[in-house]
């Protein structure tokens, strides 16, 4: 019927029926646990406890070592209505402006076709920029903001008005010092200007210079590469690695490398649009299954092995299951204990992109593998990105010898693109040492733990304040609905004010009803700021009404009152 | 070498409450397995999604599915039908009437007339000659959408021979009107335009 983020599968794990004989629900789920879903206060009593073990169910067969909780609550029914209501009424006065506009009632700032070139063929259809101009150019001075500091735990943003509605902007010459920082990727706190990395990054610079000037494969090959290279291997747990200048570019040219054309590729439905490029480039079929369901991949993965390629059914070439370590837009860890053992049994290959993952999750940083506790044996291919916790930029992949040997000669990241950046390389160098310990300190696993912590205090806070907060209770990504289309950006502007700089996110890079606002914890964010940042955020979620949940820790509630 | 964080966590020396057991701190699973995945085999051919955190080419397509917005629709006609009756003009028969008739009217501007997207999908513009009803479920026949948006003129119909008491004029208006909004959701006629009209 309706769909919504609750009626989304949720918790889909592998086909397994419970053996304590309650009766499924639909689709094997267990369905007393439908009624538990609005009448429980926060605190479960102990007769839920059987609910949860059995719900949980897959730590009943051992694949889970710690409890995955996360929650995705449900759109409430008047919220969705005003949604589509404030939506409706955008929209008749989208179409009312355009009436103006169109009859030079009012000034166009939209750009136009040339005087010469009126008669020939549209380039562009006017209505596919409606939402544009009507609705994203009102809320536009969300974005692009442009900073003048380092991406810390605080930043510095010029300040910038706008005297026609945001269609064009002046900058008024003064800086807005100490905004804190909440949308930066920046997980461990390595975004900063001083400290041992960056004095690291300093000297190479006067030793090698910036630019490389050439390819991998020619004559860009330092030996700043090959010593990284090994560090990334030995960080991972894998046999060899490779790193490439862009993250994006790492996805999208190191798929069509690895599949082509006879081969299949199941990806999930959130996936970021550069596996989703690399995909595309590769000429696979590509088939998606609904996120983290894994009811939805094993039927798709049976579903291809007993049928076969579409007309000829003869077997696909391979199978390459892309999934993501932590999902920057729902917050959600993927299920890697439950797609490892998927693709064990149905002998299908694993592209794991961690590039929120990498550094953030798992108690020695390590990422996904390490905070489930699995082999990276497991996984076929890792992948991940530098920019997030490491404070540089660029991929990595790591795998096998054969695996790399192959990449270093077939990637066209490799051959085709320029090596990167000695400083930057540097900067990896020094803060994957700090993080694994081999530069003597104490510092990376403290700042890992402080991740922990601040993620855990923030998310716990949020919750208790009755904001719905979407994804698992270990990542560090933390969404926040907003729903409304005028939320999104009044939002944004009262943090702005507030001295606090956040990142909203609309339709259509969410579902229509679902806008967000997107908090990335940082290690460098210190118990004051946190609290700072949550004392804002409850003062203007109280002054714009976007605290939905129904599931309020109502004993908080009644003390703090 | 900077000093070691301060560490802290909610337990009883922080937060002066008791704290909760630990078998409390779990959050409740909410999320419901209930969905069919058509649109995803069929439609979702594979796209590069720019600016978009989902693979969803066009968005359009799900937008009649998400949630609330059949009661959206109806609470829309109702309170369409209230200001109809708040005028002191009109009597009850042509109050209904008129509801059918604009309501009827808007649907077949909106879901038969208005082609294309109002933003820009990545497949490249495939969907720009298609009306809304000819995306919705990239074009899959008979879903529960299709039927509700079938179904509701149809309901508004009888409503209004009933409060017009089946007078002959308000039953050719309205029964025009009806057909001008159902003849284009056959399937028959997915795609298919009538002397080139609306063709691009």
């Amino acid at each position: 019927m309706t769909e919504s983020s609750a009626n989304k599968p949720a918790n889909g794990q592998v086909c397994h029926r419970v053996k304590n004989g309650v009766k499924p629900g639909r689709n094997g789920f267990i369905k007393n646990h439908h009624h538990y879903h609005h009448q429980q206060p926060m605190y479960c009593y102990p007769e839920d406890k059987v609910q949860h073990t059995t719900c949980n169910g897959s730590s009943g067969l051992g694949l889970y070592s710690r409890p995955f909780i996360e929650s995705f609550e449900e759109t409430p029914m008047l919220v969705a209505v005003l949604t589509y209501m404030g939506y409706g009424i955008l929209t008749i006065f989208g179409y009312l402006r355009d009436f103006l506009r169109d009859w030079k009632i009012e000034r166009c700032h939209v750009a136009r076709e040339r005087e010469e070139q009126r008669d020939f063929v549209p380039l562009y259809q006017d209505f596919e920029n409606f939402y544009t101009r009507n609705l994203y150019m009102r809320i536009r001075d969300s974005w692009n903001r442009p900073i003048c500091s380092v991406p810390g735990a605080k930043v510095d943003l010029v300040e910038r008005v706008s005297p026609d509605y945001n269609w064009t902007f002046d900058y008024t010459g003064k800086v807005v010092e100490g905004v804190i920082n909440m949308g930066s990727y920046n997980y461990l706190g390595f975004a900063e200007n001083t400290g041992y990395c960056a004095d690291a990054s300093a000297e190479v610079t006067m030793k090698y210079g910036v630019g490389v000037a050439s390819t991998r494969q020619e004559m860009g090959n330092l030996d700043r590469h090959e010593e990284m290279e090994e560090l990334v291997a030995k960080f991972l747990g894998v046999e060899s690695a490779m790193a490439f200048g862009m993250g994006f570019a790492t996805n999208s040219m190191n798929i069509p490398a690895l599949t082509g054309k006879g081969c299949l590729i199941l990806s999930d439905e959130l996936n970021h649009a550069s596996l989703v490029l690399g995909a595309r480039l590769s000429g696979s079929t590509i088939r998606v299954f609904k996120h983290n369901n894994m009811q939805s991949l094993e039927k798709m993965l049976r579903d291809a092995i007993v049928h076969g390629q579409p007309r000829t059914h003869r077997p696909w070439k391979k199978i390459l299951i892309l999934v993501e370590g932590i999902y920057s837009m729902e917050g959600s860890i993927v299920r890697l204990p439950e797609v490892i053992a998927l693709k064990k049994r149905y002998r299908a290959y694993l592209y794991l992109d961690e590039a929120h993952s990498i550094g953030a999750l798992g108690p020695g940083g390590r990422g996904v593998v390490d905070y489930f506790g699995l082999d990276p044996r497991d996984v076929d291919v890792m992948m991940g990105t530098f920019t997030k916790s490491f404070g540089a930029a660029g991929g990595y992949i790591g795998g096998r010898k054969e695996l790399l040997e192959y990449l270093r000669s077939h990637s066209h990241s490799a051959v085709y693109a320029a090596s990167m950046s000695p400083p930057v390389v540097e900067q990896i160098i020094a803060s994957m040492k700090c993080i694994m310990g081999e530069d003597g300190t104490t510092l990376g696993r403290d700042r890992v733990q402080q991740l922990a912590e601040n993620t855990l205090y923030f998310r716990r806070r949020l919750t208790e304040m009755g904001f719905i907060i979407y994804g698992n209770n270990d990542s560090p990504v933390v969404p926040m609905m907003l729903y409304m289309p005028a939320k999104i950006g009044a939002f944004g502007r009262e943090m702005l004010k507030r001295n606090i700089g956040v990142v909203v996110v609309g339709f259509p890079a969410t579902p229509i009803i679902e806008s967000r606002a997107r908090f990335c914890i940082s290690a460098a964010h210190t118990k004051d700021m946190l609290d700072t940042a949550l004392s804002v955020i409850s003062e203007v979620g109280d002054l714009l009404q976007v605290k939905y949940s129904r599931h309020k820790r109502l004993i908080y509630d009644q003390i703090q009152d | 070498m900077q000093p070691k964080p301060k560490t802290w966590s909610l337990t009883t020396e922080e937060t002066n409450l008791p704290s909760p057991p630990l078998e409390m701190n779990r959050q409740i699973i909410e999320r419901v397995e209930d969905y069919k995945f058509l649109g995803n085999i069929i439609g979702n051919k594979n796209k590069m999604n720019v600016g978009v955190a989902h693979s969803e080419v066009n968005p359009n397509t799900r937008v009649m599915n998400s949630r609330g917005i059949w009661l959206t629709y109806a609470l829309g006609v109702g309170m369409l039908h209230i200001v109809l009756l708040s005028i002191p003009f009109f009597s009850v028969p042509v109050v209904w009437t008129l509801t059918n008739i604009i309501h009827n009217f808007g649907m077949y501007v909106f879901m038969h007339a208005v082609k294309g997207t109002p933003f820009e999908t990545p497949d490249q513009g495939k969907a720009r000659l298609l009306t809304h009803w000819e995306q919705l479920d990239y074009g899959v026949q008979f879903t529960s959408s299709r039927k509700f948006f079938t179904i509701s003129p149809i309901i508004l119909y009888f409503l209004a021979s009933f409060y017009t008491k089946y007078d002959t004029t308000h039953f050719v208006i309205n029964t025009a009107s009806l057909l001008s909004v159902l003849i284009p959701k056959l399937p028959q006629l997915h795609g298919v335009r009538i002397f080139g009209i609306n063709k691009y």
